[in-house]
């Protein structure tokens, strides 16, 4: 009778216990956390010269980066309309690596974003910067598009022109997968 | 004759058109180009934190001068914070003068008079309104240094370093750069990289 008694609140509170877990897993607002992936100068390389049947969009911002910041609404709007099915998009943050669980996804899910996110991780950004383009100076935010070849058909350093950009996806999106 | 001419002209227009084009196309930002490596950097005058006129000339350290645009709210400049004001101390006694600028709009002198006392920035800081010198010297981020010689010429443009982490340092650009000079040497780097937060022009 006793241990009958027990069972009870041991359940409950093995059963409040359970639903406290998985929110801890979550962000603030019930939200899923956004999980942001190291990358480095190597794999950064492969991703952007890998063969890939879609056009890829890279954004490279910073939480610290106010235009980065301020342009962001429009990428996760950009993303939402093409990604489903014309468009591969990424970002690539040059935050600092300590930064890769806290601000940075912090950041993308105040966004709403929920493309692939990485962070640069680099002792050193400059080869990155010059494997990405050897004109660029690494000044953010910088927006690059390439077709299907893996060639650079736009780009834009500092805040993108929204209406321009969606210009230049839909030169090179494939009109196959439109609409579905 | 008629029909030639304005094949001239047909043809002057698409030139002109694909120049626009291309101009367009390649969407660099609207920093212009920094002088390049030899070129001379004209003298300039700037307010200090305290509103007196300073000019490149009265600062100028007797062995050359290091220009580095910094910022009060930039965490990349902040973590550069110490090892400037180490570098500045360094170098003075080599007659190596250390000059940083503010560009950014929104740090008004008082910000930065307050932001260099907090970060112990012994070296002059001048602000730059209308980021005319940010302009003419094509800086876009901050931290980002220029290293001119006793005549001006422009030696060194780009980071102070490879790393903001001073714990992944690996590359001490702007120092390698002044000891060659003041060594008389070759410097083997004259330009590397800047990256860090862009200057917030007017």
């Amino acid at each position: 009778m006793r241990f009958t008694k027990a069972i009870v609140p041991i359940t409950l509170c093995i059963l409040l216990l359970s639903l406290a877990v998985p929110a801890q897993k979550k962000g603030y607002a019930g939200k899923t956390r956004a999980v942001v992936s190291p990358i480095d100068t190597e794999a950064l390389k492969g991703l952007l010269t890998q063969q890939r049947e879609r056009p890829l969009l890279v954004n490279f911002w910073a939480t610290f980066c106010d235009p980065c910041r301020d342009e962001f609404p429009d990428l996760v709007k950009i993303d939402k309309d093409y990604r489903p099915h014309s468009l591969d998009f990424v970002t690539v943050s040059l935050d600092d690596f300590t930064d890769i669980k806290t601000s940075v996804p912090k950041f993308l899910d105040q966004m709403n974003a929920t493309m692939p996110a990485y962070l640069l991780n680099v002792t050193d950004p400059e080869p990155a910067i010059n494997l990405v383009d050897s004109r660029w100076q690494g000044d953010l935010p910088a927006t690059f598009l390439y077709n299907e070849k893996g060639e650079v058909v736009y780009k834009h350093i500092g805040r993108v022109n929204a209406a321009e950009l969606r210009a230049a996806i839909e030169k090179v999106v494939s009109k196959k997968g439109d609409g579905q | 004759m008629k029909t030639r001419n304005l094949s001239i002209l047909l043809a002057s227009l698409f030139v002109i058109a694909g120049a626009v084009f291309a101009a367009g196309a390649r969407a660099e930002g609207e920093v212009p180009a920094p002088p390049a490596i030899g070129s001379t950097i004209d003298d300039f005058t700037l307010p200090d934190v305290d509103n007196k006129d300073r000019t490149l000339k009265s600062l100028a350290g007797k062995n050359g001068t290091v220009l580095i645009f910094i910022a009060v709210q930039c965490p990349v400049s902040n973590a550069y914070n110490e090892r400037m004001a180490k570098l500045a101390e360094d170098y003075q006694a080599k007659g190596i003068a250390v000059i940083g600028i503010n560009s950014n709009a929104a740090e008004d002198a008082s910000a930065v008079k307050a932001h260099a006392a907090e970060h112990k920035l012994a070296f002059p800081i001048l602000k730059d309104p209308g980021n005319k010198i940010a302009d003419r010297l094509g800086a876009s981020v901050t931290p980002e240094a220029y290293f001119i010689d006793p005549n001006n010429k422009l030696l060194y443009h780009g980071r102070i370093d490879n790393a903001r982490n001073p714990a992944q340092l690996e590359t001490s650009d702007l120092r390698n750069a002044l000891d060659a000079a003041l060594a008389g040497k070759t410097i083997e780097k004259t330009e590397a990289k800047a990256f860090g937060c862009t200057i917030k022009r007017a």
